[in-house]
């Protein structure tokens, strides 16, 4: 029994404590919600869902969008904890969960590979890793965490039942997809490629006695069985999307760039959510490559690495197609970090093993400033979010004397405008989810947001002067203005100022002849049993997914299907370390 | 295998990544940084004036001792609140008129994209070799500068006194101005049916008009609804005239039975100041065969005008509204120095005008 702090691993218990503890405080400090791009988008959809549960269909954006063109389950799950603690604090709870699911999941799928403290070292190191830090205080992306975490989950139970054929397995990794999907689907798509292909190689690799035929008709099965039931359960979504597959024009983003190009794009999406991991990349490179059964998931970051490089390589240009100027590749240098972790965590146990407490040290300088820099980089990057401005005034005015009879467009309000949606009654002809748009005076153009119009140049500014031309039609009254670049297009095009905010960082601006806003008829709005299966199937899938973890516990059958690691046959690449 | 798989991924990763330089413009970026021609000389130029690196754009010039640098950032970039500095330079296009060995004429087209559209600009380069490298000449132009005056205002003004400060604006207790429309031509062009105009303010108090159509189909259904949007004064003093136009895009004459037009106005506070002369205006073809309206704006107020935006109305020989064209125009109206403005005409219509009238609003960035 080994007896050394250095060489035993650490419970997995302690790294969940010691996630609370470097990750809550500044979740408590709410800083998501003013640091990053999505954060307030998401508490958005959830404080619809808090108002409207089994109504998807939401009039405060676009003149009126259906939510199931996005899975619902984060921010159903944000609703619920609002009744309790408020939109706000809901949203860093759901957040905080997700990186305590992360972390388990980093452990449960590096156990996979390696042994028990290489795993624990892998799920300690997620708790600084640059990209959890980039995807929560920078980015937002709640759900493609929340998502990845849960999937993560999932794959021991497929590994389980394509080696083993244990029903359990089946069961449990099925509904954990399930529930996965519901928070992102295109977080699982994605992983089913990068994560799952691994980890079937290795339940191949480990089948034994077993049939190779036996391992791939189970998997085949899993898979099929969770298409099926992704298919039931998001079935709104799909409806959505065949109605209305996405044909707008492409949108720009910084994470299709060549980051050779430009400085400040290699900093945001290589330097940052990689941090120190890049000087273990040979290492990572070597131990991947030295032992067979570690190839596949080498194999798996190489591949999630070059599409987290976006334009840098031409990979996702030729994988993907046209639908490369469709998505964002910032999620994939997750899914690379993820990916990595089991070597790292190899890399480490290597490191401690040989240096004892100088590795120690040198281990945790690279933790902290790996974290440090990315929260650094939310002060130091030219890309500033908008999401701290105050909105109250803005707000205040919309909700009284029957303003919100008209619709209203926010100019320079960046990411503040989900802000002013969540707590206004009034609906506005814009908004800050790009795949929901179906307003021709947006989707004809190849810009986002109207709010950030003159960040897409002369696209952004016609999308906003065609937008403006018919904002009779619309009932677009009222325009509140924080970039006094828009105010000559507004002043021109008929409309005049009539109130100033904050010492005139905001300015309101209203136009005479405009009639209150009637509703917009869509083909987009869901059926009502649309909206009932929408806020029952995926919510319910979650509950499922608890209650089997509460009453199956699985802890000690997963021990027993562990692998040891190095394989006997395979040669030492590191004997210190044995 | 152990060394064979490590070498295999990074050599690959480098061949990608090489690959994506050369096809992302990295090549045409690296020629960019070298002025070894007189067209590598323009773009680095153009490039460094797009990332706003004045002082390097500024060095490169090959008169830099005879241009001052706010001048040149001010040609490029705008001054004085100007529609450039509304702007950002987008992209350009540039192609040689004539080379030798020692010096070049290039022409160039600045593609902007300003606060109020897309804004073109096109210039002719002067570019001379020297040693191993050309330099762009920038030309030089003298800034107009008008003795210290007083210029004393005497011009109306209306100011409203509304019921309270929590009163909205557009809530009021008095009767709107009257304005009419005085007159309606509908005419199809080959992508849009256009309807032109003028509106008149009747009243003794300032009035804030906005001009709607609506077309409507040989059932009586709603065809299309828009709305003069720029194209037209909002503010119009007692007894002003503008002229207006309304654009219905895809829409044919055939499709249409009726139009219904909609005046709404609005009592607005105002004044006569700052008054804007339109002076030397005529008619005339540029090089390219394009109609263009020229002429000149002169402020006679003491402030600055920040954007000039020019509305023409064309009449035929009887009198009646043909066309209406706007533009804005891309420098600043300082006291007492004349601008020249250029809007284009279509070719079809240009034959038939026999006046024209301009009229010119104008945006204040400290008084909308």
């Amino acid at each position: 029994m080994e007896t050394t702090f250095f060489r035993r691993p650490i419970p997995l218990a302690a790294i969940l404590l010691l996630a609370v503890v470097v990750h809550g405080p500044l979740l408590l400090m709410e800083l998501p919600l003013n640091t990053s791009y999505d954060a307030n988008l998401h508490v958005f959809f959830a404080s619809h869902y808090a108002h409207h549960w089994f109504d998807p269909w939401n009039e405060k954006w676009f003149a009126g969008f259906s939510q199931t063109t996005y899975p619902p389950l984060a921010h159903y799950w944000i609703a619920i904890f609002s009744y309790v603690v408020g939109l706000r604090m809901a949203y860093m709870l759901v957040q905080m969960i997700a990186i305590l699911l992360l972390v388990a999941g980093v452990y449960r799928f590096a156990r996979l590979f390696v042994s028990e403290r290489a795993a624990s070292y892998a799920a300690l190191f997620t708790v600084f890793l640059g990209t959890v830090a980039f995807l929560v205080y920078s980015a937002g992306q709640l759900s493609t965490l929340l998502s990845a975490s849960i999937y993560l989950l999932a794959l021991p139970y497929f590994y389980q039942w394509s080696r083993t054929a244990h029903w359990r397995g089946l069961v449990k990794g099925v509904v954990l997809i399930l529930v996965a999907a519901s928070v992102h689907h295109v977080t699982l798509l994605f992983g089913s490629f990068l994560f799952a292909l691994p980890v079937l190689w290795l339940a191949l690799a480990d089948r034994g006695e077993r049939s190779v035929f036996a391992v791939l008709g189970r998997a085949v099965f899993f898979a099929v069985l969770a298409g099926i039931g992704v298919g039931v359960v998001l079935l709104p979504y799909w409806i959505a999307i065949l109605k209305h597959p996405i044909e707008q024009m492409p949108i720009p983003h910084a994470s299709r760039s060549n980051f050779l190009l430009n400085i400040n794009y290699a900093i945001n999406y290589f330097f940052i959510p990689y941090g120190a991991m890049i000087v273990a990349f040979p290492a990572i490179l070597w131990l991947g490559s030295a032992n067979r059964r570690l190839r596949p998931l080498l194999l798996g970051f190489w591949v999630a690495f070059l599409f987290g490089l976006g334009g840098t390589t031409p990979i996702p240009k030729w994988v993907f197609g046209r639908a490369f100027e469709i998505l964002t590749y910032e999620r994939f240098t997750l899914s690379a970090a993820v990916l990595a972790l089991p070597l790292v965590g190899l890399f480490a146990e290597y490191l401690l093993d040989r240096y004892r407490s100088a590795a120690v040290a040198g281990l945790a300088v690279c933790c902290v400033l790996t974290m440090g820099l990315a929260l650094g980089w939310l002060a130091w990057s030219p890309f500033k979010t908008l999401s701290s401005l105050n909105v109250d005034q803005v707000t205040d005015f919309l909700n009284r004397d029957g303003h919100d009879k008209y619709r209203y467009l926010t100019l320079g309000f960046g990411n503040a405008l989900p802000k002013v949606s969540t707590y206004t009654t009034a609906n506005s002809v814009d908004g800050e989810y790009n795949s929901a748009r179906l307003l021709p005076e947006m989707t004809r153009y190849g810009a986002a947001q109207l709010t950030s119009a003159k960040y897409f140049g002369t696209a952004g500014m016609e999308s906003l002067r065609a937008m403006l031309k018919h904002a009779n039609n619309y009932g677009l009254k009222f325009i509140f203005v924080h970039e006094p670049y828009y105010e000559p297009m507004v002043a021109f095009a008929g409309w005049r100022k009539v109130e100033t905010y904050d010492y005139g960082s905001v300015t309101v601006w209203s136009k005479d002849d405009v009639s209150p806003a009637r509703p917009i008829q869509s083909d987009a709005m869901p059926a009502p049993w649309e909206g009932l299966l929408w806020g029952t199937l995926p919510l319910g899938s979650s509950i499922l997914a608890i209650l089997l973890a509460l009453l199956f516990p699985d802890r000690a059958r997963v021990r027993e299907t562990v692998v040891e690691f190095p394989a006997p046959t395979e040669e030492i690449y590191a004997r210190e370390a044995r | 295998m152990k060394y064979f798989v490590p070498l295999l991924i990074t050599a690959a990763t480098v061949v990608l990544i090489a690959i994506a330089w050369v096809n992302s413009g990295g090549m045409e970026r690296e020629r960019m940084r070298s002025s070894r021609t007189s067209e590598e000389a323009v773009r680095l130029l153009l490039t460094q004036a797009q990332a706003r690196n004045w002082d390097r754009a500024h060095a490169l010039l090959a008169n830099a001792s005879d241009v001052e640098k706010s001048a040149f950032v001010a040609d490029l970039a705008g001054s004085n609140g100007s529609l450039l500095t509304f702007a950002n330079l987008e992209n350009f296009d540039l192609w040689p008129l004539h080379k030798t060995d020692r010096e070049a004429s290039m022409r160039v087209k600045l593609h902007y994209s300003t606060a109020v559209g897309p804004l073109e600009d096109v210039r002719d380069l002067k570019v001379q070799h020297e040693g191993e490298t050309w330099r762009v000449v920038w030309p030089t132009t003298t800034v107009a500068r008008v003795a210290p005056q007083v210029i004393p205002v005497n011009y109306l003004r209306w100011d409203i006194i509304n019921r309270g400060a929590e009163d909205d604006w557009g809530v009021q207790n008095v009767d709107s101005p009257q304005v009419r429309i005085l007159s309606m031509n509908a005419l199809q062009r080959p992508d849009r049916i256009v309807i032109v105009g003028e509106v008149v303010n009747e009243d003794t108090v300032p009035a804030y008009v906005n001009v709607g159509a609506t077309l409507l189909r040989p059932d009586g259904s709603t065809f299309a609804q828009e709305s003069s949007f720029d194209k037209i004064s909002h503010t119009l003093l007692p007894k002003q005239v503008s002229p207006y136009r309304i654009d219905f895009p895809e829409a044919r004459m055939n499709q249409v039975k009726s139009v219904r037009m909609d005046v709404k106005s609005l009592l607005v506070a105002a004044s006569a100041d700052p008054v804007i002369e339109v002076s030397d205006q005529r008619l005339q073809t540029d090089a390219l065969g394009k109609n263009l309206l020229l002429g000149q704006l002169l402020n006679q107020s003491g402030q600055v005008v920040n954007i000039p935006h020019v509305v023409a109305a064309y009449y035929d020989d009887s009198g009646k509204v043909i066309w209406v064209s706007d533009g804005y125009v891309d420098q600043a109206l300082l006291p007492q120095i004349p601008v020249p403005f250029a809007v284009d005409l279509p070719d079809d219509v240009a034959p038939k005008v026999h006046n024209y009238h301009v009229n010119v609003n104008y945006f204040n960035v400290n008084r909308s």
